[in-house]
């Protein structure tokens, strides 16, 4: 490949557009650079429907479309599954699976609906409960970051690590709520941040 | 240049990474056939980079780590930093090439297993030696003394800075000697910040923008940086150092290089009544076939851990013990860095100020303590200098806060205030105790017996550890920092990815296995010039030294063999 292959590829990666619609003819080796660079899974089934419309309200609870996208928008709820079919061991697994069953449970006890059909402000009161319930687990704990999976911690700080994780690291959160330059081509360390200025997504080195 | 029939190639290099990039270059260059063996498979560069500039979105599981496959698969490799999905197609699987491991007492050994070696994950930091890392053994008996000085090495560090391509500032120090610099990278505004403020309140450092074998500017035909930022998961426009980006390129331009994949240096066979080695026997990896190759030369860069592993499997009726060892020295003198120790602090300086473009490389401040003798108030042997880079805590940093929605977002979404960190790379002594064996009892899938490693670190290395954390304190608040957080668990030896010795360098055939031009004493058409060689470890980034070593004993061979010597 050639630079200005090489900058048309990442420009591919980085746009998610297929290069068909952008109608750009591409060398074979820029094909195999892309099918490579292209990790995309197929969906997880992990849930049933219930259980899928709950969890996407919870994302969303957690991170609403404002003026930006949020949870939903950013796939978030696909992701979750898939982290908790493949990723999440038994253990941690079996906690997510008590955990969101009894929060299906008990919104049908206090309201008589399920969590997605709750007034936002109630969502938000039902996990506000859970977390004032979990606030002891580790999760929590200062330099909690850049570590291994607490495997004990409850549901509700499971559901925040993953929404998080997954709506920073989507396309939508990186590119839309987050700032990402993929091929800066210089490194200014001067550059001035205004006071409504987001976070660089992606990995800095 | 191959003139009997009794040679397939004037010489055989064992390893393709950053030691055997240089000798294949190098050799290939002064005109010889080359064969380069690699034990690991081959990659086209550029296209096989499939990590390269993947966004989060497209990396399995967004990023996040698959535990279970690393539990089963990588279970050494996966303690270091360094590993991840967008680079774990280079590193070695721990399940296939086991070793043994002491749990009570580990040494994780990090490796490559792919053409280019290490070379396509490596830090990049470039430090040259200085005369006090040369002397210190002679000076406080630890360990020989090195048969060679700074001034031995000078013009080759030269030699292969022009080539590499190494950014930095020259600082004009004895302590850290200048290279052939390209222009260095910036700092971050908070970086300035500090360096203004130990400029004033700690003159005793010098802090400066890290060294690194990344193009700050095109060089060689190759292009500049631009600043993706994970340089481990390949460059492909080879932008960094590695032999895939530069060396191997250089080789193969000559026409006088053969590279061999996937394939397994058994042992090499030595000639008794010549006084030479004679072949090098080879395993494929893929069909498990034998075979064996000729050459005049043998270079072993095969890494630290692996080419000590093939010498010692070497034996024959005049090496018995191993080849080259009649010193007993092989094995021994295993040495790494102290690592893992650091100081971060956080500050509110800079509040208005960011960046732009992912800049791979930090901050550097080089070794102040024993400069030049004790210090008053060092228990400790030796030094260490301190590596470091600020940046902003962002959602990654504060994703375990309290609260839900909108406001939750918001706050995540921006920015907060800066840390910066100190992370130590401290001296380790030479010592016969720490030391990596071949277990009778084991073999690998090739037979190859395995490796066992015995080694811990000592007082001397606690010691600076302690006054890494004591003086990168001070350095911290003298820096403005806010608030401080203490890294104080040293890593496990093989965790600096730093290891070195088990081949030392030394004048005396009684005391050390290679002699002053890498030369294996006993057997002279045999060069070990990777990490194996290292009589000491100095506390600098060592690849830039197994460079110029490398590049300085292919001269030396290529003139010994002109004169007939050979």
């Amino acid at each position: 490949m050639n630079r200005r292959e090489f900058m048309q590829c990442a420009a591919l990666l980085v746009s998610g557009v297929a290069a068909t619609r952008i109608s750009m003819a591409l060398s074979d080796e820029q094909k195999h650079y892309l099918a490579r660079a292209n990790y995309n899974r197929t969906p997880a089934n992990y849930f049933n429907e219930a259980q899928r419309r709950t969890v996407a309200a919870v994302a969303e609870t957690i991170m609403p479309a404002t003026d930006t996208p949020g949870a939903i928008d950013a796939g978030v709820p696909g992701f979750i599954e898939n982290m908790v079919q493949d990723w999440l061991n038994n253990a941690e697994r079996a906690i997510f699976d008590q955990g969101l069953a009894e929060l299906m449970a008990s919104t049908q006890r206090s309201y008589g609906k399920s969590f997605e059909m709750l007034e936002p402000a109630q969502q938000s009161d039902c996990l506000e409960a859970l977390e004032s319930a979990a606030s002891d687990s580790a999760w929590y704990d200062f330099g909690n970051t850049q570590r291994v999976f607490v495997s004990d911690a409850p549901f509700i700080c499971q559901m925040k690590e993953l929404t998080i994780w997954g709506f920073f690291t989507s396309e939508a959160g990186a590119t839309q709520v987050l700032r990402y330059e993929a091929m800066p081509m210089t490194f200014d360390g001067n550059r001035e941040l205004g006071p409504d200025d987001s976070s660089w997504a992606g990995t800095p080195y | 240049m191959i003139q009997s029939e009794n040679y397939d190639f004037d010489a055989i290099v064992v390893g393709s990474g950053i030691s055997g990039g240089w000798a294949a270059k190098e050799l290939t260059e002064k005109g010889l056939k080359v064969l380069v063996l690699e034990r690991g498979r081959d990659i086209t560069p550029g296209l096989d980079y499939y990590g390269e500039h993947a966004p989060d979105w497209k990396l399995p599981y967004q990023g996040k780590k698959p535990r279970e496959l690393y539990e089963n698969e990588y279970p050494i490799q996966s303690h270091g930093y360094a590993l991840n999905e967008g680079n774990r197609q280079f590193w070695n699987n721990d399940k296939d090439n086991p070793y043994v491991f002491d749990a009570e007492k580990p040494f994780y050994w990090m490796r490559a297993d792919v053409v280019g070696g290490r070379s396509l994950i490596w830090g990049r930091q470039t430090y040259r030696w200085c005369e006090q890392d040369f002397t210190a053994n002679a000076t406080d008996g630890h360990g020989i003394p090195w048969p060679i000085g700074y001034r031995d090495l000078a013009p080759w560090y030269s030699h292969v800075e022009k080539f590499a391509g190494i950014s930095g500032e020259a600082l004009g120090l004895d302590e850290l000697p200048d290279s052939e610099f390209l222009k260095p990278m910036e700092m971050h505004a908070l970086e300035k910040t500090i360096q203004g403020r130990l400029r004033k309140k700690a003159p005793h450092v010098h802090m400066t923008i890290g060294r690194v074998a990344i193009l700050s500017e095109d060089h060689n035909g190759r292009a500049a940086c631009h600043y993706c930022g994970p340089c481990d998961r390949g460059c492909s426009t080879g932008s960094y150092f590695s032999s895939h980006s530069a060396t191997l390129p250089a080789a193969r331009a000559t026409g006088n290089l053969t590279l061999k994949a996937n394939a397994v240096v058994e042992r090499l066979e030595y000639d008794a009544q010549g006084g030479r080695v004679s072949a090098v026997h080879v395993i494929d990896s893929k069909t498990g076939e034998r075979s064996a190759f000729r050459a005049r030369l043998y270079f072993l860069c095969a890494s630290t851990v692996g080419s000590t592993q093939i010498l010692m499997n070497s034996r024959s009726e005049a090496f018995p013990d191993g080849l080259g060892n009649r010193s007993g020295a092989l094995g021994h003198y295993l040495m790494d860095h102290v690592y893992g120790v650091g100081v971060t602090g956080i500050f509110y300086d800079d509040m208005d100020r960011y960046w732009f473009g992912n800049r791979p490389n930090g901050t550097y401040i080089p070794r102040f303590r024993n400069l030049g003798g004790q210090d008053d108030d060092a228990g400790f042997l030796r030094g260490y200098g301190y590596q470091g880079a600020a940046m902003r805590m962002d959602w990654k940093t504060g994703f375990n806060k309290k609260g839900f929605g909108a406001e939750l977002k918001e706050s995540l979404r921006k920015p907060g205030p800066w840390v910066f960190h100190l992370a130590g790379f401290g001296e380790v002594l030479p010592q016969y105790n720490n030391r990596m064996y071949l277990d009778a009892k084991k073999v690998g899938r090739f037979g190859i017996p395995q490796v066992g490693f015995d080694c811990q670190w000592g007082d001397n290395e606690r010691m600076i550890r302690d006054d890494m954390l004591e003086q990168g304190e001070g350095l911290m608040k003298a820096a403005g920092a806010v608030f401080t957080v203490r890294m104080e668990e040293m890593g496990e030896p093989g965790l600096g990815i730093h290891e070195m010795g088990t081949a030392r360098m030394g004048d005396d055939p009684a005391q050390s296995v290679v002699n002053a031009h890498n030369q294996v004493h006993g057997a002279p058409n045999v060069f070990v010039t990777d990490g194996a060689c290292m009589t000491s470890s100095s506390c600098v980034n060592p690849s830039l030294t197994y460079m110029a070593l490398t590049a300085r004993a292919c001269d030396y061979a290529v003139k010994q063999l002109a004169q007939g010597r050979l």
